[in-house]
C-alpha cells in the first residue's frame, strides 16, 4: 500500500486563486478574432491555417488575455507572450535564433530546474528580455486533477508569462517565461503552498518518469508511480545539486508495451516483466476466435478487417514463433517468448503476463539530434521489485560510481559503454553475462573469457602465434 | 570537509575560465588530497555554493561551477 513520505494537503483553487471568474474570461470570441498582435507576425500566422490544433492560435487567446487584465494584476510585462510571438517572426525573417540560453540564474540551493533565456534583441522586445524556463516535477503518471491546474495557471500568469508546456518530453510541467526576480516567489509558492518541487535539469539526475502502472494498468507488472516516486525522494541530492558528467535519466515502464518509451529515451529503463508462463483463458480464446469478443480491445473496431484469424493475427506474428494450435487449444512454449507483448494486446482478456513478476533493466539510450536514437541494451534480465528497491538502489549507484569515475564530461552513459564494451560493464556491475543479453544467441553465441574465469587458466605464446600467422 | 573546500576555492582562484565542470574541480582537489571521495568533493562545493562563494551556471543541458563575481552576472 503506497504511503506518502510527508502528509498529503488537497489543493482547493477556491483558497488559493489569484484572479476572479470576470478576470479570467475577460475577453469575447468577437474581440479574439479582431485581435492585432502589437507586431506584424505574417509567417507566424501561416502556422494557424489546416486542420491541426495551434500554439499560435492559444498564444493569442492568452495575449489578449494578458492585455485586458489591470497593470497590477501581472508582475511581469503584460506583453510578454505579444514579444514572444515578434520575436519568432524575426526568426523566422533572419532564419536564426534570438534567444540566449543558458545562465547563473536559479534558486537558492538548486542547481537545476531552472533554464536561464534571455533575447537578444531586447530593445525590439523588452517584455521577454529576460524569459527564464522553471522544470516543475510532474506528479507520478501525472495524475493531477483541475483544482491543481487551475491553481499553477493562477500562480503562472501572475508571475510569469502564462505559458506552460504539458509536458516538456521528459515528462515535466514547464513554465515558459518570467524575469529573474519572480524565480524565487514562484519557488517558494511552489514548495511551500503546492507541496511541488522542481524538476531536474543540466548535469543531474532528470525528474524520473513512469507509465499509469497498477492505478489504471492490468498489464503493469510493477508498481511503476510508487518507484518513481521512491527513488525520486531517494535520489533528491543527485536531482537538485550537480556533479555528474552529463544528464541521467531513469524511466518506469510496467510492462514491455513500454508507454513511456523508457528504452529509447532513458540512461536506466525499468521495464516491468515476468518470468513464469502467461495466464491462458482457453474459453476467452475461443470466443476470440468465434468473433464475440473484439480483438485489440475494440480498438480497431471502426472498419471491417473481416472475420478475426488468430493464425493471421497473433501466432504468425509472434516473433519467436512459440505460439501454435493443438486440439483447438492455444500454446505457447513460454521459454522461447521474448514478451513482445503482441499476443497479450491483441487477446487482452484470454491472455495476461504471468504472476512471477519483477523488473528487466536496459542502459545506455539517449535520444540525439543528429545522430538517431539509441536504443538502451538489455543487461540485467530479471530482477525482484519490490518497496524500498534496495537491490535496484544498489545497481543505481555502482553504475553512477563508474560514470562518475569515467565519464568524460558530457559523454552519457551510453556512450561511455560503447566505449568501454559491455563486458566492462557487466564487470563493474558485477553481473555475468547472460544469453538473454546476447542479440542473437543462436547465431552468435561468441564470448571472450578472461584466463581468470577458467579454471586452470591457459597457456598461449604469442610470439609462437604470430611466426605462423602473420597481422 | 574544510580542507577540500580550501581546495576548490584555490582552484577556482588559480584557472583561467570563469566556468569549469565538476570533474576539473575533482581533478584538482585529487591532486591535493587523492583519497577523497566525489562525494565528499560534491559536498564540499554544495557548501561553498551556499555560502555564495561558488555559483552554478547552467546552460540547460550542462551545469558547470564558477567563482562568485567572476564573469557572468545574474542579469546576463
Amino acid at each position: 500500500m503506497f504511503e506518502p513520505k510527508e502528509p498529503q494537503k488537497k489543493l482547493k483553487y477556491e483558497e488559493l486563486r489569484i484572479y476572479t471568474d470576470e478576470e479570467l474570461n475577460n475577453y469575447t470570441e468577437e474581440e479574439l478574432k479582431e485581435f492585432k498582435c502589437k507586431h506584424p507576425i505574417p509567417d507566424v500566422e501561416d502556422l494557424e491555417k489546416g486542420p491541426w490544433p495551434s500554439f499560435v492560435a492559444d498564444a493569442k487567446r492568452e495575449a489578449l488575455h494578458r492585455r485586458k487584465l489591470p497593470d497590477d494584476r501581472l508582475l511581469i510585462g503584460k506583453y510578454v507572450v505579444e514579444d514572444t510571438l515578434g520575436q519568432l517572426q524575426l526568426s523566422f525573417d533572419h532564419g536564426e535564433t534570438h534567444w540566449k540560453h543558458g545562465g547563473i540564474v536559479g534558486v537558492f540551493g538548486y542547481g537545476g530546474g531552472v533554464i536561464g533565456r534571455y533575447s537578444d534583441v531586447p530593445e525590439k522586445f523588452p517584455d521577454i528580455a529576460h524569459f527564464h524556463t522553471l522544470r516543475v516535477n510532474q506528479p507520478a503518471s501525472k495524475f493531477y486533477d483541475t483544482e491543481y491546474l487551475r491553481t499553477l495557471c493562477d500562480l503562472w500568469e501572475f508571475r510569469g508569462s502564462g505559458m506552460f508546456n504539458f509536458h516538456g518530453s521528459t515528462g515535466d510541467i514547464i513554465f515558459l517565461g518570467t524575469t529573474t526576480e519572480q524565480l524565487e516567489p514562484v519557488f517558494y509558492e511552489l514548495t511551500h503552498v503546492l507541496q511541488q518541487d522542481l524538476g531536474g535539469s543540466g548535469s543531474n539526475l532528470r525528474t524520473p518518469s513512469c507509465c499509469v502502472g497498477k492505478a489504471r494498468c492490468e498489464w503493469s507488472c510493477i508498481d511503476t508511480q510508487d518507484m518513481c516516486y521512491e527513488l525520486t525522494h531517494y535520489y533528491q541530492d543527485e536531482l537538485h545539486r550537480p556533479a555528474f558528467p552529463y544528464k541521467f535519466k531513469f524511466k518506469f515502464d510496467g510492462c514491455p508495451n513500454c508507454c513511456v518509451a523508457s528504452i529509447a529515451r532513458a540512461d536506466m529503463s525499468f521495464i516491468g516483466t515476468w518470468k513464469d508462463d502467461i495466464r491462458i483463458d482457453q474459453e476467452a480464446v475461443q470466443a476470440y476466435i468465434n468473433g464475440e469478443i473484439p480483438p485489440n480491445g475494440g480498438a480497431f473496431k471502426g472498419r471491417d478487417w473481416g472475420k478475426f484469424d488468430i493464425y493471421k493475427e497473433v501466432i504468425n506474428l509472434c516473433p519467436t514463433k512459440c505460439m501454435w494450435m493443438e486440439d483447438g487449444k492455444l500454446m505457447i512454449d513460454n521459454k522461447e517468448c521474448t514478451r513482445c507483448m503482441h499476443c497479450i494486446n491483441v487477446m487482452p482478456q484470454a491472455l495476461r503476463p504471468g504472476k512471477d513478476t519483477g523488473v528487466s533493466i536496459l542502459f545506455g539510450a539517449k535520444a540525439p539530434i543528429l545522430e538517431g536514437a539509441q536504443m538502451s541494451v538489455l543487461t540485467i534480465p530479471f530482477m525482484k521489485c519490490e518497496p524500498p528497491y534496495d537491490n535496484i538502489k544498489e545497481i543505481v549507484e555502482k553504475t553512477w560510481d563508474w560514470w562518475m569515475e569515467e565519464g568524460k564530461n558530457r559523454e552519457r552513459l551510453g556512450e561511455l559503454i560503447q566505449r568501454y564494451g559491455l563486458p566492462k560493464f557487466l564487470e563493474v556491475l558485477e553481473l555475468p553475462p547472460m544469453p538473454q543479453i546476447v542479440k542473437e544467441p543462436r547465431s552468435n553465441p561468441y564470448i571472450f573469457w578472461k584466463e581468470e574465469d577458467v579454471p586452470g587458466g591457459w597457456q598461449r605464446d604469442i610470439k609462437d602465434y604470430r611466426s605462423r600467422h602473420k597481422r | 570537509m574544510e580542507e577540500i573546500k580550501k581546495a576548490i576555492l584555490e582552484f577556482a582562484e588559480k584557472t583561467g575560465k570563469t566556468k569549469f565542470y565538476f570533474k576539473d574541480m575533482e581533478k584538482a582537489v585529487h591532486k591535493v588530497m587523492p583519497d577523497v571521495k566525489a562525494r565528499m568533493i560534491k559536498k564540499a562545493a554544495t557548501e561553498l555554493i551556499n555560502e555564495g562563494k561558488l555559483i552554478y551556471f547552467s546552460t540547460g543541458s550542462t551545469t558547470m561551477y564558477g567563482l562568485k563575481g567572476r564573469g557572468q552576472t545574474e542579469d546576463h
